[in-house]
């Protein structure tokens, strides 16, 4: 055993580093932790930019949340959307991670492509989809010139259709992030376990279980746990492609935040919904990081 | 290992399809950047058989410059960010990564709430403080909470997990030769976790070049505009011809992604050593 580095001698020298380190901790503290109280105080009150003080008015802001509609299908859209995208991309990212693990410049190639969506901003995304799925848009021109449908669909107009929409639109996205994560916890699978499977007479499909499943389990994890907390988050592509509508059917969680702060003036309202968004999103993150983490262990 | 048995043209053959119609929208965007109008009309889908600079010129001829201004607004917030987000993160994880385990795995739990905090939640507070110190509505003011947020934590665990793996006798021997801390850091340390500098850099650069929801509001629409909020404004608000809109596109997206596929190799890298922790 090794004795612990010995901490920085007091000398003038380490005095620079000491700050340069404090000032990221400061910078750190400022702009994270103390806004998250400054938050839960705010959700405590009628806090509007347009009136100068604010009045404490204790849990007003949580009970209206409990009876606010546009609140709770924000709420049931969310969750909805993170659980389907989430199983949408990471099973796509995984069955593209098996077929693109060759190591020939041609897969190489497609890898690189795999990973595009994940390159362009949420806004560029969400305009390049919007004009494909518009009522005049590029996929209805494409199934009209093969005769798949004689009248336009309107992707983004009907409220079912629009949430299945933009779940596709996001599942896109994140498939580009899970695919290249998969394919590095493929690579990192040593052959001698396939070699050994096949010696006890193993299948394809129990190879694929016992072997390749288990091995991939702590990407499983990371992978599940980012498309979870990217889809709580999102607000950039939903603006663009949606704006929430219509009818409000894909307005997120987050996106409500915005809107009741930016839009309605309301601050204190939005800072408790924030609140709530929080806890669920630490819920949620740390339940689903946990239960796989024993998977792990388990498989 | 499933598709083994799969004879290797047809796997390439199925490969290639599958990833092809994934990346469709974004062939969409290139072919019908150098189509004319009526081409995209007619067959969207199709090469661009007559091809055109005209999309492109037209997009950058635009009298509000949205290109040019945002672009430039944008590289003036991604540089300041990242060059200081570099030796703070990097400075700070030195000196957590030479501490106790305890006290290192406090230090990290809490910065690991910044990776998971949706920006929602800390954007009015952050908007207040700002505006306490006079900055809200500024560049200066927008790279600062950059600084602060989540980019921190990013920095700071790509290089606690490259620095732990120095050895402390490399501390210690230049220690004996009489260096001070900040020498070390500077002389020694970082030299040895460029990989982890490189990571931080290309996808810190990456994040915040396509970051909306900040300069949507922390910068507010009268300061210019970045390359997002700039598209969100102009294409978002006018009805606009398809050629120019994919023209717009294309421009707007085509930095990030020259800049991906030069350094692909570290992209990978970077992602696959952050999985692996």
């Amino acid at each position: 055993m090794k004795p612990p580095s010995p901490p920085f001698r007091h000398t003038s020298q380490d005095a620079g580093l000491r700050l340069i380190a404090a000032l990221g901790l400061l910078l750190y503290t400022v702009f994270i932790v103390v806004p998250v109280f400054m938050s839960l105080r705010s959700s405590f009150t009628d806090e509007n930019p347009l009136k100068s003080g604010s009045n404490w008015i204790g849990f007003a802001n949580y009970s209206e949340m409990l009876h606010d509609t546009q609140l709770r299908d924000s709420v049931v859209f969310t969750l909805l959307l993170a659980l389907a995208v989430t199983v949408v991309a990471n099973v796509l990212g995984l069955a593209f991670a098996l077929l693109l693990d060759r190591t020939a410049l041609s897969y190489r190639v497609l890898r690189t492509l795999a990973f595009l969506p994940q390159v362009v901003s949420g806004v560029i995304v969400g305009f390049v989809w919007k004009t494909i799925l518009t009522q005049d848009g590029l996929l209805n021109t494409l199934l009209k010139s093969v005769h798949l449908v004689h009248d336009p669909v309107d992707w983004l107009g009907k409220p079912h259709l629009a949430q299945f929409s933009v779940g596709v639109v996001v599942a896109w996205v994140l498939s580009g992030f899970t695919t290249v994560v998969y394919l590095a916890a493929l690579q990192n699978i040593p052959r001698e376990l396939y070699d050994a499977g096949a010696i006890d007479g193993a299948s394809t499909t129990q190879q694929f279980r016992m072997i390749t499943v288990r091995m991939v389990a702590p990407a499983t994890t990371i992978s599940v746990t980012i498309s979870l907390i990217t889809v709580l988050k999102l607000y950039d592509v939903i603006q663009v492609l949606t704006s929430g509508g219509p009818a409000n059917a894909t307005q997120s969680t987050a996106q409500y935040i915005v809107k009741m702060a930016f839009t309605d003036d309301r601050f204190g309202y939005a800072s408790s919904i924030a609140m709530f968004l929080l806890a669920l999103s630490a819920v949620i993150a740390l339940s689903v990081t946990s239960m796989l983490r024993r998977r792990e262990v388990d498989l | 290992m499933t598709g083994r048995r799969l004879l290797s043209p047809a796997r390439l053959v199925l490969a290639a399809v599958v990833v092809l119609a994934f990346v469709s929208p974004l062939y969409l965007t290139v072919v019908n950047a150098f189509k004319k109008e009526d081409d995209i009309v007619s067959s969207p889908a199709a090469p661009p058989v007559h091809p055109t600079l005209g999309n492109l010129s037209t997009a950058l001829g635009r009298p509000d410059h949205l290109l040019q201004l945002g672009l430039r607004n944008s590289l003036v917030v991604v540089v300041c960010s990242v060059v200081l987000l570099i030796p703070l993160g990097s400075a700070f994880s030195f000196f957590v990564s030479r501490r106790r385990t305890r006290l290192r795995a406090l230090v990290l739990a809490v910065l690991a709430a910044g990776l998971m905090i949706p920006p929602q939640v800390v954007l009015l507070p952050t908007i207040h403080i700002l505006d306490f110190l006079g900055l809200d509505h500024s560049y200066p003011g927008l790279i600062l909470s950059n600084l602060g947020g989540g980019y921190f934590s990013f920095a700071v665990f790509v290089y606690v997990g490259f620095m732990r793996a120095v050895p402390d006798e490399v501390v210690e021997a230049a220690r004996l030769d009489g260096a001070g801390g900040l020498r070390i850091w500077w002389t020694i340390i970082m030299p040895l976790v460029r990989p982890a500098t490189a990571t931080v850099a290309i996808f810190l650069s990456l994040w915040i070049w396509n970051d909306f929801l900040n300069p949507q509001f922390i910068l507010g629409p009268l300061q210019g505009q970045t390359i997002t909020t700039g598209l969100y404004l102009s294409v978002g608000q006018f009805q606009m011809d398809y050629g120019q809109l994919f023209g717009i596109m294309f421009l707007a997206g085509v930095i990030p992604v020259a800049g991906y596929l030069a350094m692909q190799k570290q992209f990978i890298a970077g992602l696959t050593s952050g999985s692996a922790k």
